[in-house]
């Protein structure tokens, strides 16, 4: 029977280049841009013979963890068609266990496995030049392939459980930057780190820690083994794989015993973001906030002009001549905190058709967490690239809590005053479908705008002057900074939208007639 | 809710229709002695005594299935088409009798045996009532013709001049005495009319409407009788909550006998007062819409219907007064209330930057439904309205009948007991305003209530069986269609409320042409 389940793989291998003219060609593409890929591997393993051990641990460990991530990741991410489902092995009655062997066994013919492989005897010929023994490195490769290959399959297997009826675009842009979000700020790390010839201090720490995590820590073996400290890491790679192994068994036996949840079908192709958030008034309101922040020009015109801002107020300071270190520094908390007071007034951009949330009886809470959604998945990744981005060009990495630390207390304070902002004091703004430029006659606009902000500003200033003190004292208030934003934030975040809810509650009559005026 | 009832079987096992032994007292002698009796009023629906005793003879109980007459002819033919496994009672059937184009008797003494004690001898229900879905009871030997007149004499329920709207309930005295005759003949019915009997509808209201609608003729017959409110049948509402299962002839007399305060009106209103600075927009109006109608706010432009329609929806608070949702208050439960109910607001925005599937996503998720549940209800609605093709396409490209179909659908989406609608018709167009009505018409005749407002009066006489007039913030007129408009058109009536039309002279430079 597994003989028939790698025939088959085989046969599914070499039938995508079958077929359609244009994707055979791109398949081609691709195998010609994999056997690139591994030559320079080779390449780079042949450079690393010649290098210190500690750079060549550090490369290799940085290099496996990343493979395993990227592994596991890439079926949820890129909504990959797992060949080999084993849902399509249901109707053969064989055990789970069968199904299971079978398929991982399969799983070695395919491209990126053998590109693995070819990783991995690379691998094993940098170490063994290095000088340890032969056939640990062998053990320590294979554990490595099979890590990945194990990852890979689950990752596939929770894709097709999970994420099948929610495969939409936004679900893949949204994890897209989610995946942007974690890699950006780690290469602008290594990036910004200074080698000459040894490794950082830092970069080895990392790679300590990545030891004996079930990333990196068959990669990490032979590395180890040369330095002495090898149970840790050979415990810790073995101890993986049967793990993994068990849980790809027990996922196999889920997926051969249920089937896939019905009527997921044309439906909810039309429904965007309806689709990934929970059928609640909640998510029913965030998905229609996220739908309108990114098509509606007034709030586009919101959304980029707080980037720009902040990039822009250190202009003045540049003429000033402040030293680069602090301006570097600026960006960051500025575009924290406009993005919390961006959503100050969002009630009035709904206009009349705030009818709908009335007429339905939406809690309050609903309402105001459901708005602060939009902002929440736009600012965050923003943030999660720029606050890194800073902090290389200041030079200091000591200082990423601390800076970390205020953006968070000025982002979570700003939306949680804004949250109590647009109930209790709306104002006039631009009706759909005007231009966003086209401001309405206002009487009584700009109070909110300015409470908001400089309450703000009022409400995080501990976490400003620990980063303060951080910055120019001791480092150690970084990490004080880092909580002690956080935990303002967070306070200021749920009070605010607690009394949001409260006063929209009671004020549906009041919101009425605010929108029909304007 | 309608579910017909197994037949009946007899200890042998068959289904044999097997009579209920007949009153001591024949119909016509019964109704002939009661002339004397009370209630010269409650003829409406009584058959004159006259007309029953050719019946009486030829059929043992042929009482011809008591005709309700639904509200609207879409309801009519909607009750027509749902209602044939509800008209089994025999006792429906035999409220219609009183189909007769002469003078309305008054109803007949009640029978010497208590209504339970009699329907609980019979032994089996009147099985030819489904079939004969339109069974009107009107005796279709006696008297075929009469169908249309008796509507009349029975439409009156208008001389009252109670706010309540009348349901010209088929006074339960008559349907007593009816029923021992109408188990037995029920079969024998012909459908006369087309309508629906909907006899065993636990909504009365249909039934009382069959009468005006069931003449292919249209009123001109006034109804010459006098409106004589059928006493039992005081109040609409009270039959609308027992007629749950009016299938069963044993449960429908009780239901008739229920006492009106047992019912709940769909929407009270009460002192209901809104003041926009120095206008009082809206001036202490008390208005009852019963469950299970179709009610109708009419009033000349800036009369405050769109206010006071906005009040019930709980999008504006009132200055002073109460408004209670199927008997919840609004002020102290507002998101009970809100759950009851469905809105179709007027000049207020939609978010018309989503798709119309997105928007109807939204309008269920906001009342708490499911996605499942609210896909399948989107694909049924898109169908029911015709907007298949157009679910994908933004709102914001829908011409403006497009959005009101859309917005009544996302009403509707959530089932309520209660519609408000605030001009549901404006720049819909004719086709598309058959099929509203048409679903409208089968929701009111399963027990919902559907309020609107609008300025077509041919429409709101048409289809609605109650109407309220609205002027300057003042209700001038309320109750069932005919008791507004006594003798004249809506339309006729109305401008005579609101205060005539004014002088056409003046404009004699507008016949000049200056070009």
């Amino acid at each position: 029977m597994v003989a028939h389940v790698l025939r088959l793989r085989f046969d599914l291998l070499v039938g995508a280049l079958r077929g359609d003219r244009r994707r055979a060609a791109r398949m081609i593409l691709g195998l010609v841009v994999v056997t690139a890929a591994v030559v320079g591997v080779f390449i780079a393993a042949a450079r690393l013979r010649g290098v210190d051990l500690a750079v060549a641990d550090t490369v290799t460990v940085i290099a496996g963890s990343a493979l395993v991530l990227g592994f596991f990741a890439a079926p949820l991410v890129g909504g990959l068609d797992d060949q080999l489902d084993p849902r399509r092995f249901a109707v053969f009655g064989m055990s789970s266990g069968a199904v299971a062997g079978a398929i991982l066994l399969a799983g070695v013919i395919s491209i990126p496995v053998l590109t693995l492989i070819a990783v991995g005897v690379a691998v094993t010929g940098l170490w063994t030049a290095h000088g340890a023994s032969g056939p640990l490195t062998v053990f320590a490769v294979v554990l490595g392939v099979v890590t990945c290959m194990l990852a890979a399959r689950i990752g596939l297997a929770l894709a097709g459980l999970v994420l099948r009826g929610r495969r939409t675009r936004e679900l893949s842009g949204l994890l897209l930057v989610a995946v942007l979000v974690i890699v950006v700020p780690v290469v602008v790390f290594f990036v910004s780190l200074e080698w000459d010839g040894a490794v950082p201090s830092a970069l080895r720490e990392a790679v300590a820690v990545l030891s004996v995590t079930p990333l990196g820590a068959a990669w990490a073996i032979p590395g180890a083994a040369l330095t002495g400290t090898l149970t840790g890491p050979l415990l810790v790679a073995i101890g993986t794989v049967l793990a993994l192994a068990a849980l790809w068994v027990w996922l196999v036996r889920v997926l051969l015993t249920t089937t896939e949840r019905p009527g997921v079908g044309r439906e909810r192709a039309g429904l965007g973001w309806f689709v990934l958030t929970p059928s609640t008034p909640t998510g029913g309101i965030a998905a229609r906030s996220l739908i309108y922040w990114l098509r509606d020009p007034r709030h586009l015109v919101n959304l980029v002009i707080v980037p720009v801002t902040a990039v822009v107020i250190v202009l003045p300071l540049l003429v000033v001549g402040v030293p680069f270190e602090y301006i570097a520094l600026v960006p960051a908390p500025v575009m924290a905190l406009f993005f919390g007071w961006l959503v100050h007034n969002d009630l009035a951009y709904d206009s009349t058709a705030l009818w709908m949330h009335i007429a339905a009886a939406v809690r309050g809470g609903a309402d105001r967490a459901g708005r602060l959604v939009p902002v929440l998945l736009v600012g965050l990744p923003l943030l999660a690239i720029a606050i890194p981005l800073s902090v290389a060009l200041h030079g200091r990495w000591a200082i990423l809590p601390a800076l970390a630390g205020v953006c968070a207390s000025l982002f979570l304070t700003g939306l949680g005053l804004s949250s109590v902002s647009s109930v209790l004091a709306p104002y006039a703004v631009s009706r759909p479908g005007d231009s966003p430029f086209q401001q309405p006659q206002r009487t009584n606009g700009g109070l909110a705008q300015g409470v908001v902000l400089i309450g703000a500003l009022v409400l995080s200033a501990p976490a400003l002057w620990w980063g303060w003190l951080a910055l120019t004292a001791d480092v150690s208030y970084a990490w004080v900074a880092l909580w002690g934003g956080i935990g303002i934030g967070l306070a200021v975040l749920l009070l605010g939208v607690g009394i949001g809810a409260a006063i929209f509650n009671r004020s549906g009559g009041r919101l009425m007639e605010f929108v029909e005026s304007t | 809710m309608t579910a017909s009832l197994p037949l009946p079987e007899n200890d042998a096992g068959d289904h044999e229709f097997v009579a209920p032994p007949l009153p001591a007292l024949s119909a016509a002698d019964a109704a002939a002695s009661a002339v004397a009796a009370d209630h010269a009023d409650s003829d409406t629906v009584s058959e004159p005594p006259a007309s029953q005793e050719p019946d009486a003879p030829a059929t043992p109980a042929p009482r011809p299935p008591r005709k309700r007459p639904a509200r609207t002819s879409a309801a009519r033919t909607t009750a027509a088409r749902t209602t044939t496994p509800r008209t089994t009672t025999p006792r429906t059937t035999a409220k219609r009798t009183p189909a007769k184009p002469t003078a309305v008797p008054p109803p007949p003494p009640p029978p010497p045996t208590p209504a339970s004690v009699a329907a609980a001898r019979f032994d089996t229900d009147p099985a030819p009532d489904v079939e004969a879905t339109a069974a009107p009871e009107v005796d279709a030997p006696a008297a075929p013709v009469p169908e249309k007149p008796a509507p009349k004499p029975r439409a009156p329920r208008k001389p009252r001049t109670r706010t309540r709207l009348v349901r010209p309930a088929e006074p339960e005295a008559e349907i007593v005495v009816e029923e021992p005759e109408v188990a037995l003949a029920v079969v024998e019915e012909p459908e006369v009319e087309p309508e629906p009997i909907v006899v065993p509808e636990p909504e009365p209201e249909p039934e009382v409407e069959p009468e005006p609608e069931m003449e292919p003729e249209p009123g001109p017959q006034p109804e010459p009788e006098p409106e004589v409110e059928p006493e039992p049948e005081v109040e609409p509402e009270p039959e609308a909550e027992p007629a749950a299962d009016a299938d069963l002839v044993v449960d429908a007399l009780p239901e008739l006998e229920v006492d009106v305060d047992a019912a709940v009106p769909a929407l009270r209103l009460r002192g209901v007062t809104k003041t926009f600075g120095q206008t009082r927009a809206v001036d202490a109006i008390d208005l009852a819409v019963p469950a299970g109608t179709f009610y109708g706010i009419v009033g000349p432009n800036g009369a405050g219907k769109t206010t006071t329609l906005s009040m019930i929806a709980g999008l504006l608070r009132a200055d002073h007064g109460t408004i209670e949702v199927a008997g919840v208050d609004l002020a102290a439960d507002p998101a009970g209330a809100k759950r009851l109910m469905g809105i179709l607001p007027d000049r207020l925005r939609t978010f018309d930057r989503l798709t119309g599937r997105q928007l109807l996503h939204y309008y269920g998720v906001l009342r708490g439904l499911r996605s499942s549940v609210v896909e399948s209800r989107t694909a049924d609605l898109a169908r029911a309205f015709d907007l298949s093709d157009a679910l994908g396409r933004t709102v914001s490209d829908f011409s403006t009948g497009m959005t009101k179909k859309i917005m009544l659908a996302g009403a509707m989406i959530h089932s309520p007991r209660v519609l408000v609608l605030d001009e549901p018709f404006e720049s819909v167009d004719p086709v598309s305003s058959s099929v509203i009505l048409d679903i409208l018409s089968a929701y009111v005749a399963h027990g919902g209530t559907v309020i609107l407002s609008s300025h077509g009066m041919e429409l709101v006489e048409r289809v609605c069986s109650g109407v309220a007039v609205i002027v300057a913030g003042q209700v001038l007129a309320q109750g069932t269609v005919d008791e507004v408009r006594g003798e004249l058109t809506l339309e006729q009536r109305f401008i005579e409320l609101v205060g005539g039309v004014s002088d056409v002279e003046g404009l004699e430079w507008l016949h000049t042409f200056s070009d």
